[in-house]
């Protein structure tokens, strides 16, 4: 039984890590706890686990100082567990490396689900990052050679930055990109209308896409944060997968 | 006028009465040829301006420049400063009594107006917690004893009736939840230091998540959505206006009994976006209509098991956000008996417009 996914988490209330422990430990992964940044680091450095949920308010220091400490040694996803109402800590800590966050209150699939999908995508990346052939997510799809979109296999035309955003967000599946790391990525550089300027973008895309306010859309939309490429059949709330097939994009 | 301090703006009062009286004076000493007057106007202009402004040290400033003034221009020798002559001096004397009793009075006056506001404003937060812990005990009661029932191995509860209880707690916990939310929104929007996060949100973007959040918590319920195709970006704190349109959609779900459609529509008028929620229920009492947004003002009058009663403190919260944006909300019957809710926002390019 050795070959689990190991997790640290980094949660200084007891009742919540035990819980997130407990519902690990029956999902098949191997748990390792810390109540502080300290000890958080120790264990990191000691264990080497294959990902870290940290709790950003932790006693001793900010999670962002231990996001830090782990992003100079390894490239482990980290996922972060945020309360509701700090839009700025979840942007710095996306920015500061983080792969993902949760919000509590959560609920166990949707934390489970985050977990897999951050250990897919870093087993993805491992690969050295060839992206060639097709990305699929439901009834869309992108093919990379010849850089054109299809939606329940009608081809969607769109420009050259359209495509291009797309593309980035579809290499990421599953994982928030924030407005600056886009922009960095599509322009190369930002000012202050580069936000907007991706937005109008995102609001064609959708609109090509045929995307419907309140449905389930393959990308989603993190106010204030960034964008998110849905992976396939990815849960997007409790009633998963039994309404959402047939409500896609029509 | 917001902009300008306070003690400028004292200051201003101060100049510009003493100047209006020393000019009605010339007036008056040209047309009538009186002197008899110009006391009792200087006198006047002291009094209005200790009755404007704030503190003491303005009234009694202009009370000083109104004798000086007053003994310079309009007392014999003119245009010489004479403290010899004994009714300057009691005259001297009486505005600045006056100036001063004014002064006291207001002050004192505004200082028990301030603490009445206070008192009041204590005894909302008293209903309000009371109402509050009210309504979160009835949920907790419900989390304790299920939790407790599912711990005892020998209550004997079949499946049925432990998935039952698991699903109340779920749904207890979920309205405790959103119970919270609505008070920490109150708490950032108390008082006089109000803390908005806001950032430039797309329409379709922020309708998006609002709706899959709602679906989320209430998956059966449709609601037809009706939005305008151009690209429109507000200004606004987008977890707090979510929470205002969440608030008034699940009131709906709630409350209005026999509704059969739920519709959202979004337009522009003026520059202004307006966010329009319709149901085809049962409407609303008067008598609730006029205070619904309000708070827990008839919390008696609702069944003290209604576990539904957050609406009273959901749409106080909605009202409060709404202000804070500097949008409106309304709410009214529509002629086919349902209800419907109305809030307004400015739109960005409206904002940049008036900052030009």
């Amino acid at each position: 039984m050795s070959n689990k996914y190991k997790i640290l988490v980094v949660e200084d209330e007891h009742n919540i890590s035990s819980l997130i422990g407990a519902l690990l430990e029956a999902d098949g992964y191997q748990v390792i706890s810390a109540s502080d940044c300290a000890n958080g680091k120790m264990l990191f450095f000691s264990h080497r686990p294959d990902l870290i949920l940290l709790d950003m308010g932790l006693p001793d220091a900010d999670g962002i100082t231990l996001l830090g400490e782990v992003r100079k040694a390894s490239f482990i996803p980290v996922i972060v567990i945020s309360a509701r109402t700090d839009e700025a800590d979840k942007v710095e800590a996306l920015d500061h490396g983080a792969n993902d966050y949760v919000t509590k209150p959560f609920s166990s699939a949707e934390l489970l689900a985050r977990i897999r999908s951050a250990l897919r995508t870093a087993a993805f990346h491992s690969d050295n990052g060839i992206y060639d052939g097709v990305f699929v997510s439901d009834g869309f799809l992108i093919d990379y050679d010849a850089r054109r979109v299809f939606v329940d296999g009608t081809e969607v035309k769109l420009t050259q930055t359209e495509y291009n955003i797309i593309a980035f967000l579809s290499r990421h599946p599953g994982k928030v990109l924030t407005y600056s790391a886009i922009i960095k990525e599509i322009w190369g550089y930002s000012d202050s209308g580069s936000v907007k300027k991706l937005q109008v973008n995102m609001a064609n895309i959708r609109k090509k896409l045929g995307a419907r306010p309140g449905k389930k859309n393959y990308i989603v939309n993190e106010l204030g944060i960034g964008y998110r490429m849905c992976e396939r059949s990815e849960p997007v709330s409790d009633k998963t997968a039994a309404t959402s097939h047939s409500t896609v994009a029509k | 006028m917001k902009k300008i301090p306070k003690p400028l703006a004292d200051a201003a009062i101060t100049v510009f009465f003493l100047l209006l009286c020393f000019v009605l004076c010339l007036l008056i000493q040209n047309a009538f040829g009186a002197y008899t007057l110009i006391p009792a106007i200087f006198i006047l202009g002291s009094f209005l301006t200790s009755l404007i402004t704030e503190g003491y040290i303005w009234g009694i400033l202009s009370a000083l420049s109104g004798v000086l003034l007053f003994d310079f221009a309009f007392e014999l020798p003119y245009f010489q400063l004479n403290f010899t002559v004994a009714d300057n001096l009691v005259s001297a004397l009486i505005m600045i009594v006056i100036a001063f009793a004014t002064c006291t009075l207001t002050t004192k006056l505004k200082k028990q107006e301030a603490e009445k506001a206070e008192s009041e404003k204590e005894k909302m937060r008293a209903d309000l917690l009371r109402a509050v812990s009210h309504d979160l005990r009835t949920p907790l009661t419900t989390i304790y004893g299920a939790s407790s029932a599912l711990l005892d191995e020998n209550s004997g509860l079949a499946p049925q009736q432990k998935e039952k209880m698991l699903l109340g707690i779920r749904e207890d916990a979920q309205w405790l939840t959103r119970m919270v939310e609505n008070l920490l929104s109150i708490t950032k929007l108390d008082g006089t230091n109000v803390r908005l996060f806001k950032t430039s949100t797309v329409l379709d973007e922020f309708l998006d998540t609002a709706l899959i959040h709602f679906h989320k918590r209430y998956p059966c319920q449709e609601v037809s959505v009706d939005l305008p195709e151009e690209f429109i970006s507000i200004q606004m704190d987008a977890l707090l206006i979510e929470q205002v349109l969440i608030n008034i959609l699940e009131n709906a779900v709630c409350h209005a009994k026999g509704m059969t459609m739920l519709s959202l529509k979004v337009f522009t008028i003026h520059g202004r976006v307006v966010f329009e929620i319709a149901d085809d229920g049962c409407g609303i009492e008067k008598e609730r209509l006029k205070h619904i947004f309000k708070g827990y003002y008839n919390t008696e009058t609702l069944p003290s098991d209604c576990r539904r009663s957050n609406a009273g403190i959901g749409l106080c919260v909605c009202s409060a956000i709404i202000r804070a944006h500097g949008g409106t909300i309304e709410a009214e019957n529509t002629k086919n008996g349902g209800a419907v809710f109305r809030f307004q926002l400015d739109t960005e390019e409206e904002i940049h417009e008036q900052q030009i």
